[in-house]
This record gives C-alpha cells, structure tokens and sequence, in this order.
C-alpha cells in the first residue's frame, strides 16, 4: 500500500509543478513570433535574450508526461496491491482511486489535446483541474486511500468497465469546464482591449469555443455508455437496471444537461460566451455528481 | 439534433402562406413545435431539475418520516405534487411521455431529407450556390475540364467521399459527401427514446419484482412461474480481516416435485429459470427461528447455576439427573402481544427483545410453557418447579434475502440502449459534409474550379480539410 501511495504523492508534486510551469509559461516573456496571430504589435515586448516562454513551454510538457507517467505507475501499483488484498485489481474501486484515476485521464486528454493542437495555454486551466483533482484525492483521510476488500455487490467484473468509462467521460467534462473557463478569461481580457502578454499565447475564441465543444461531444456518448453499463450491472446484481437511486439519477441529470447544451449548440447563439458559461455549470453538475451525492446523499452508491 | 436551416432544402419546399388558420396549417405548427429543439431543451433541463427533487427528498418513507423532518404542512404539499414517489407521478411520466413524442415528431419532420440525401442527392446547383457557402473558394489551374473533374474525382474518392458528377457542354459539376451516417445516428438516437420507455412499460405491466425471505432447507412455492424452489444452502465467506467478502445460496428449483436445476448464486450472480431471475440480494437474522438457544438452569433456593445447556430448535431434551425434558419450541425477536387474538408476535425483525417459549415438563408433574427473555432473566417463574430459567445466549439463524423478478421489457430496452450509444456515438464523431465543385472552362487552356462546402458542425476541422483541398486543387496540372 506505501508503494502506490508514494507513487500517488509523487503525482501530485508534480502535477502542482507542472501547472506551476504552465501558469509560469502564460506570464513569461515569449518570442514576437508568438503575439503575431493574437494581433499584438510586437513591439511593444521585449524580444530580447528574456524571451524564454518557449523553454518553459517544454519544460511544463516534459514534466507534465512525466507525471502522467508516474500516475499509471501508482494506478497500475495499486492495481497489483488490490489484486493481493480485494479480488479485483480495478484502480477505481473507492473514492480516492476514482478521483486519481479521473486526473489521469484528464492529464491523458490534455497531453493529446497539446500533441494535436500544439497550444500549450490550454495547460493552465486544464492541467489545473488535473491537479485540483488528484490534491483533493490525497485531502481525503487515510481511511479512504487505502485498498479495503470491496463489499459484495461491487465485487464484479462490471467494476472494470462501467466505472472507467463514466470517470472518462467526467474526464472529458472536466476538459471542457476548463476550457470554458478559459473561453471567459479570454473574452473578458478582449472586451477590455487587454494588452498583457497573459493572453497572448490563447488560442483565438472561436478554437476554445471549438476544442470545448468536442470534449463535450466526446463526454456526452461516454456517459451515455457508462451509465447504460450500469443499468446492466444493477440488472444482474439488484433485478433492476433502473431504481432512482441518487447516484444513478445525478449520472441522469449530468446527462440531460449536457444533451441539452448539445441540442442548444444546434441552434445560432449557443456557442462562444452562453457555451462557455454552460460547460463551466455543466462541470459543476459533475462535481456534485462525483462527489456531492457521495457525501451528502444516501442511496445505493454510497460505498462508491 | 440538425436544425441548421440548410440552403437545399429549403428550396425543396416552397412555402405559401394560407389564408387564415386552417387545419393544415395548424397541424403544421404542432409538429413544428413538438419537433422543435427549443421543446427538447425545455424537457431536457425542466427533467433534469424535477429529477433533483427525488435525490433530495428521501422516497417511499412513511409519513411520520416526512413529518418529523419537514412538519405537517410540508408534508401535505409533498402528497400533493407527489414529492414523496417523483418518479412515479403522472407529470414526472408525462414529461418522458413528452420527450418521446418530441423526439418522434423530429424523426418524422427531419429523417425523409437525411434518407433522400442518403439516396438521391442534388448535383446540379448555381454557381451562385457555391459562391454563397461559408466555405468557399476560386482556382484557376490549367488543363480540360475533363481531366481536372477525373482527378479532382479520385481524390475525393480517396478521401472516403461519395462522388456524383454532371457533364454539362460548358461545365462539369461534382458533387461529393461523406459522414451522413453522423445524422442518421442522430435520428437512432431520438428514436431509442421511444424504444427504452416502450421496454421500460411492458417490464412494468408484465412483469414483476418481489423479496422473498427465505430459510435454509426451506422449499417455497414460486405461483408466477408454478414452480418450487428449495435453499439448499446458505453461507457466508469473509474476506481476512473479517470483512464479508461473497455470501450465497444454493438454490434447486423444483417441478412437481422433479429437479430441474441447482445453483449456486451469489451477489452478482443470479440464476435464471424460465425468465424469472432469483438475485442474491441480502441476508440477515431470522426474527421467528434462532438455531440454538443456550439456557441457565437454576435451582431456586441455592439459587446457584445447576446446569447450563445449548438447546436446539424444537427439539427435546432429556435431563435425567435433573429429571428435566426441555425443548425450545418458539422464538420472537421482538417480544409482543396481541392481547385480543392472544397471540405472540414479532413486532419488528429487529432482535430488540428476545425470548424463546420452552416447553417445560419436569418430573412428568409439573408441565408448563413459559416465555423467558434475554433481557429480563427474572420476568416470569414457574410457580411449582424446582427451577429457574434464564436465556443466556443464542445463535440467531441467517436467512438469505432473495430478489425475485421478471421481466419481459428487458431486452426492448438493451435495444433501446445499444441505440442511443450507437447513435450518439456516431453523431459525435461522424460529421456530414459536402462539397460542391463546378469546373468551368476558362482561358485558353485552363479552368476555374469553384468549390464549396457545408457542415453541420466541427467547423473547425472542416476549415482545416477544406483548406488542405483548395491547395491540392492548386496543385492539379493538364
């Protein structure tokens, strides 16, 4: 158990240093190259040896992989340590796993997102709730971190499918809160005219608007699937795939309102600022979903 | 989901306003409304805030619960919308009922132009058509516009596009599309709707979902399915550090007396037999069966223990040194008395009092059946015997919970399901595009290629792609 909690620790130093670095990289003196799509005249920045935002850009994306790397060696630790204690080796089977596991996934998605897309700005925002995620895992007492033998009625092959897949997509929506969160620093800075290099290596709204919208589209089937899998699983353990139970409603509600902003999307006006806004309350529907019900409501997830 | 107007199909339709209101016109209106999206946004987040109630609001408790928590006229109010059973009131399944027609009337409205661009598409459009697209763009490249339509062709071919072509004598028009499963998965996904709530009703109405409580060795006669079942068994295994780690029951199924089947099931688990599904579901202690009662025999006047004796369930035993016959013949959990029926019962399955009803018959003279209590050794006493006795332990006997259930809808609603993923899963990632090219000789040995496109969505990657394309089209020769 030492072994992957270490490893757990670990993840979380170095995702802190990686958002340090990224936050780091926004504030930091960059090449006139990079202000010339933000539609910044140059010279008005020093473009001298004290350009250096590119260096630490590198440096935020190395550490970054390399706390992701540590963080599927805690997973994949402690998936060995559940293995030896508890019948299963799912590195999801309490709270505390679930939440390092979503910032896995959440990191797992920046880091293609900045391979694809090669905008490193994204990193603060993102990589922020990537980390807010794994240090609100290690704030939760020891009791809570470590691998019990799961109750019965977890104690399932289901375990390894309906949870990955439902944390991935609040993974996804967590992207997209970021991005929202982003969209309306960005908004702001323009509607102020702005001129502080903070905002120069954004992206341009439309891209966030974009790049949100598809984390979102790439959420919405994925929760669809996870909580379809866990009707399946309720109807083979309980005899009944659908009980109103408050995990499995608020997994419903997080649905509905990402369905509904898919649908508004649809129509002229839902895009930049209102999208931006609604992922953002979306992310904050997760939240509850993940963690609000588990602690203030009871039902039949309340082991979850 | 697409209610992008699009420039086509618009010109499909003609629109002449009627006179006045009449029926078609006002039957127009109703599927535009119960197709609109504005409809499904409302019952999308107007379900999802009423759903928030049932998570807040414990349901199904009995009154007091609700009174002692939110007081009297709270609860009167929650009879009244129904807050204590959300799930269940006929405005909560009117809002699903809403849904369906909703997403129905979309299929229907929307589907027939996503199948005939699936079938037949429109090659033929003006220049003016693609000149007016957000995508848009003019090349001029040498070569006959033969040859330029074949390459141009090939590569959308290439590309994974489907291609329709038009020769005409002063141009060629091309015309290619790809992703239209990305609306059609759409429209599965409104149906599905339909489809889970239709499964979800007929498991409703015929089907069912009953606990059974059940005892080792007990057979139990199942009327739903005429048949019987039998607990053979059951057990608990324990992770090491005491946790329970599985518990189960061993179960045969009977008919008419001849086995048919024998299972094991544990949580997880189930066994099914002709449709009807038997779900390890809890476990507990019995509250009118214990298996050993363990009792202290005292002598009256010493007032010191004679002898302590573990008693089995209703079965007798001889103490001849004592000149005792003693046998446990009824056990309560929770001592109670129905003084018009005079009867013992238990009033809740909890063990909060506990006694046992010996039977009593003590040098065949005196013959008594006395209830003795755990928690109150000194209750009652036998007047003429010799002894005093007192219940000093007992090991309760588990019963296995079981969930019985059937149901017909089941497999309506997996189909239901395996749509809505499917179909959503298809509408995110697939997106319908289509492009337009119009290569119209220009010059003395070139062509103009005009070229346009739409989307319905990922503007973005279209932009990119259609960027990609308009520097290939540069780059085609004679």
């Amino acid at each position: 158990m030492a072994r992957s909690l270490f490893l757990f620790d670990m993840t979380f130093w170095l995702y802190l240093a990686s958002l340090t670095l990224y936050v780091a990289y926004l504030f930091a003196r960059r090449p006139a190259m990079a202000f010339a799509p933000a539609g910044h005249p140059a010279e008005d920045f020093d473009e001298r040896d004290g350009a250096w935002a590119t260096q630490l850009g590198q440096v935020a994306t190395l550490v970054t992989v390399f706390g992701w790397m540590v963080n599927t060696a805690a997973l994949l630790t402690r998936a060995f340590e559940r293995l030896e204690h508890s019948g299963t080796f799912a590195p999801w089977s309490n709270q505390f796993e679930a939440m390092a596991y979503v910032s896995w996934a959440i990191i797992l998605g920046y880091v293609l997102l900045e391979l694809r897309y090669k905008i490193k700005a994204i990193g603060a925002f993102v990589v922020g709730i990537g980390f807010i995620a794994m240090g609100a895992a290690s704030l939760l007492p020891y009791r809570y971190q470590t691998a019990e033998p799961l109750v019965p009625a977890l104690n399932s092959y289901w375990i390894y499918i309906h949870v990955s897949v439902t944390l991935t997509s609040y993974a996804a929506f967590a992207m997209a809160g970021g991005l929202g969160v982003m969209y309306l620093f960005k908004e702001r800075a323009e509607q102020r005219g702005s001129r502080s290099r903070f905002y120069a290596a954004f992206p341009d709204l439309e891209t966030i608007d974009e790049l949100g919208y598809k984390a979102i589209m790439i959420g919405f089937p994925m929760l669809a699937f996870g909580i379809i899998l866990g009707a399946m699983w309720a109807n083979y353990a309980w005899g009944g795939y659908w009980s109103w139970d408050p995990k499995e409603t608020w997994s419903l509600i997080v649905w509905l309102i990402y369905g509904a902003y898919i649908h508004a999307r649809m129509t002229r006006g839902w895009e930049g600022r209102r999208a931006a806004i609604y992922a953002v309350f979306g992310f904050l529907m997760v939240i509850f979903c993940f963690w609000g019900v588990n602690f203030l409501l009871s039902g039949l997830h309340a082991y979850a | 989901m697409n209610s992008r107007p699009e420039t086509l199909s618009e010109q499909d339709t003609p629109q002449t306003p009627a006179p006045g209101v009449g029926w078609e016109e006002f039957s127009r209106e109703l599927v535009e409304f119960f197709a609109s999206i504005k409809l499904a946004m409302f019952l999308f987040l107007f379900i999802a805030i009423t759903a928030t109630i049932g998570t807040v609001i414990q349901q199904g408790e009995r009154a007091e619960t609700y009174i002692q928590e939110y007081g009297e006229d709270a609860y009167r109010w929650f009879l009244r919308l129904g807050f204590t059973d959300v799930y269940h009131t006929w405005w909560f399944t009117g809002l699903l009922g809403l849904l369906c027609v909703n997403s129905l009337t979309c299929f229907y409205k929307r589907f027939p132009a996503v199948w005939r661009s699936m079938k037949q598409d429109k090659v033929s459009v003006s220049l003016a058509f693609i000149k007016g697209m957000k995508q848009q763009a003019e090349v001029v490249v040498p070569g006959t516009k033969e040859s330029i339509a074949q390459q141009l062709a090939q590569h959308y071919v290439g590309k994974g596009y489907r291609v329709l072509a038009k020769n005409e004598a002063g141009e060629v028009t091309l015309y290619a599309t790809k992703g239209v499963m990305g609306r059609v998965g759409a429209h599965m996904a409104h149906l599905s709707a339909t489809v889970i709530v239709l499964g979800g009703l007929l498991g409703s109405y015929y089907g069912f979902q009953e606990f059974g409580v059940c005892l080792e060795g007990q057979t139990y006669h199942i009327p739903r399915g005429n048949f019987d079942l039998k607990v053979d068994k059951f057990w608990i295994d324990y992770h090491e550090n005491g946790a329970v780690k599985s518990y189960n029951s061993t179960l045969t199924v009977l008919e008419s007396g001849e086995t048919k089947i024998t299972k094991t099931i544990t949580v997880n688990d189930p066994l099914v037999y002709k449709g009807i599904w038997f779900y390890q579901s809890s476990y507990g202690d019995a509250w009118d069966q214990i298996e050993v009662a363990r009792v202290n025999i005292k002598d009256k006047q010493t007032e010191k223990v004679v002898k302590t004796i573990d008693l089995e369930w209703q079965k007798e035993q001889t103490l001849s040194d004592l000149n005792l016959k003693l046998a446990m013949t009824d056990f309560v959990a929770d001592f109670a008395f129905n003084s018009t029926e005079k009867k013992v019962y238990s009033k809740t399955i909890e063990h909060a009092n506990p006694a046992i009803k010996l039977t009593v018959n003590e040098r065949s003279t005196v013959q008594a059946t006395p209830w003795i209590f755990y928690q109150f050794p000194d209750l009652f006493e036998i007047k003429d015997s010799k002894y005093q006795f007192e219940l000093i332990g007992y090991k309760p006997k588990k019963y296995t919970g079981l969930q019985i259930a059937k149901n017909p809808g089941i497999n309506i609603v997996w189909i239901g399901c395996t749509m809505i993923v499917v179909g959503i899963t298809l509408s995110s990632f697939i997106y319908h595009r289509r492009l337009w090219t119009k290569i119209i000789p220009s010059g003395a040995s070139g062509v103009t290629v005009h070229v346009g496109g739409t989307t319905h969505k990922s503007q973005i990657d279209f932009q990119k792609e259609f960027r990609k394309l308009t520097e290939k089209i540069r780059t085609l020769e004679a």
